[in-house]
């Protein structure tokens, strides 16, 4: 990370002077470098390459599924073959068109899903680390006691009282996610706030909103960062986990755990494809972005 | 220590209380009739009317509240709205077979991970470490309902090893109970091999770096010994923090598990009332898996100050 010191404080030595003159060049620098080490990691790469084959079977699904996913016309449990290559499931409709189509719902809660928790974790544990007092005491009674349940558990009661839909979905998960990412940027803030620019961003009077989100906020994106990354992953994980529990986008939606809560009860019967292939997309994508942020992870808490 | 343990006992508390507020505000947020809602729509109005004056979900809702509040308070958690039975009598059975499941995914899962930990750190940065890592991340990373449908898939249909209905018949001898809870078991197993294996590999890697292990070698300590005396003790801090969380999110993923292998246990029975809108066995089914949460956190936080004396207990 570049130097904090962004502010006018008199630097003695050239070298200083150039620094201050150019603080954003040096940040993006190191933000090059960064993006230069995550861009040569394996992992990221085959990370990127699966994510970025699902986000295309998720935006174009229409493009690259050969049938309708929801349309019931072919005859039901056949097993993979040229036309159907993952088999059709067992109301007739084709599995790979509809693991194609799947993509679409999860791509496009659990990203958001994980942005705005992140989104709100930021400014609550940016609350609680710089203000502290009370309000942090309370706060964190309240993060701890959100934390001590699984959010699979909690994300279940809540969509069964408010309804599936997609926006239940990401406002659910979403809540979720925000005390956890609030209790580390909360630990940043703490380490952040002791250092000599935010006292003298003080004395020189700044107001406080300014201190937490022009001061602080630029020098602890780092931990953001791998936060958002890794919240992505847990995102596309519980996303699925409830669709599976039947607490996902609604049917008829394609859905990868729906699919799997569709059909795992015909295993039985050897209708082995049409839990599989969905279970292989769920596993892929979590992989992926696991693969991601590990690698983003690794550079970034390595600085 | 006396006092240490009173200040967690007592945070204790007020997280439960709080979580129970959460779970009351969260089954309260429609302004919908409770009676309607489980009766159905097609029951009578009258049936509806007795129906919520009998469970007292026709009262103001600061009343419903603290109501509620002094029966959890007391240990008195209610009855099923389905079957009247009390929700005690239905959930303590399927904790404890969801315990037993649990279990033994533990007695499978923490020795493997812990020694599969500890030989990728003596092998850091070879190629048996990153095979080590990288499936540990990959099987973290996958849900629970997925590892056990491709099991179930796999090892009860295609090649018949376990079974596909979990539910141990009564009196099935111990070898019996194992061949049902296997696949299951192993469906946990390969969610928190990753997370157990990497916090052990990490807990060690920075253990083989300190003085005392270098101290401890150079007194000419066999390999074995510096291991289980000195790298261990110190390392495994992490990793006992990370099962205690395990223990905690065990019982979120166990419902994908138990639905999928059809196990009668804490996580189907939560998921049952879920669908039938069964409020009292759902809040006392969410509060107990916290509950077990807490606890574990704290057994850990004392494991860990026992096996290493240079940890002090101090509340937050």
């Amino acid at each position: 990370m570049s130097s904090p010191e962004t502010n006018n404080l008199e630097g003695p030595v050239s070298a200083d002077v150039q620094k201050k003159e150019k603080p954003i060049t040096e940040r993006s620098i190191a933000r090059q470098e960064n993006w230069r080490l995550i861009r040569r990691k394996p992992g990221f790469i085959i990370g990127a390459v699966i994510s970025a084959i699902w986000l295309a079977c998720g935006i174009f699904p229409n493009q690259i599924a050969p049938f309708d996913p929801l349309d019931y016309r072919v005859d039901n449990n056949q097993s993979p073959s040229w036309t159907n290559l993952f088999g059709t499931d067992r109301g007739g409709r084709d599995v790979f068109s509809r693991v194609i189509a799947g993509a679409t719902d999860v791509l496009k809660i659990a990203p958001l899903a994980a942005l705005l928790g992140v989104m709100g974790g930021v400014i609550l544990g940016m609350f609680m680390g710089y203000l502290r007092g009370r309000f942090d005491t309370v706060a964190s009674r309240i993060v701890e006691s959100f934390l001590s349940l699984p959010v699979v558990l909690l994300g279940l009661l809540a969509v069964t009282t408010l309804g599936n839909s997609n926006w239940v979905v990401i406002g659910v998960v979403a809540t979720l996610f925000t005390p956890v990412v609030a209790r580390t940027v909360r630990a940043a803030v703490l380490a952040e706030r002791e250092l000599d620019y935010v006292t003298s961003a003080k004395l020189r009077g700044e107001p406080g909103w300014f201190i937490m989100f022009r001061e602080i906020l630029p020098n602890i994106t780092g931990p953001i960062i791998v936060e958002l990354t890794v919240r992505i992953g847990y995102a596309v994980f519980t996303v699925a986990t409830l669709s599976f529990l039947g607490a996902g986008p609604p049917p008829p939606s394609p859905d990868w755990g729906s699919q799997v809560s569709d059909s795992y009860n015909s295993l039985i019967s050897g209708y082995w494809w049409s839990t599989f292939f969905p279970a292989m997309a769920i596993a892929s994508l979590v992989i992926a972005v696991n693969l991601i942020a590990d690698s983003v992870q690794s550079v970034l808490d390595g600085q | 220590m006396a006092r240490y343990l009173l200040r967690r006992l007592g945070s204790i508390v007020i997280s439960l209380w709080m979580l129970a507020t959460i779970v009351f505000l969260l089954v309260n947020v429609l302004p919908g009739n409770v009676g309607r809602k489980v009766l159905g729509p097609t029951a009578k109005e009258a049936d509806v009317i007795a129906f919520n004056a009998r469970l007292g979900t026709d009262k103001p809702m600061l009343e419903q509240y603290w109501v509620s509040m002094k029966r959890i308070f007391t240990f008195d958690f209610g009855e099923s709205f389905q079957s009247a039975a009390p929700v005690t009598e239905l959930l303590l059975p399927a904790l404890g077979r969801s315990a037993k499941l649990a279990l033994l995914a533990f007695i499978i899962t923490i020795p493997i991970s812990i020694a599969a930990g500890i030989f990728a750190a003596r092998r850091q940065d070879t190629l048996a470490d990153r095979v080590v890592v990288n499936v540990g991340l990959a099987s973290s990373s996958i849900p629970e309902f997925v590892s056990a449908s491709v099991l179930l898939a796999l090892f009860a249909v295609k090649w018949p090893i376990g079974k596909v209905y979990a539910n141990v018949p009564p009196g099935s001898s111990f070898f019996g109970q194992l061949e049902y809870l296997l696949l299951p078991a192993l469906a946990m197993v390969v969610a928190y091999f990753g997370y157990i294996a990497r916090m052990t590999r990490a807990g060690v890697i920075s253990a083989l770096h300190a003085d005392y292990i270098r101290t401890a070698t150079m007194k000419g300590l066999d390999q074995g010994t510096v291991m289980r005396r000195h790298i261990l003790r110190n390392a495994l801090a992490p990793t006992i923090t990370v099962i205690s969380v395990q223990i905690g999110y065990l019982f979120g993923g166990i419902i994908g598990v138990e639905k999928i292998f059809n196990y009668a246990g804490l996580g189907s029975t939560i998921l049952n009332a879920v669908g039938k809108k069964d409020i009292p066995v759902l809040q006392t089914g969410v509060l107990m898996v916290g509950a077990i949460y807490m606890i574990s956190t704290l057994l850990a936080d004392l494991l860990i100050a026992y096996l290493n004396p240079r940890v002090r207990l101090e509340a937050d």
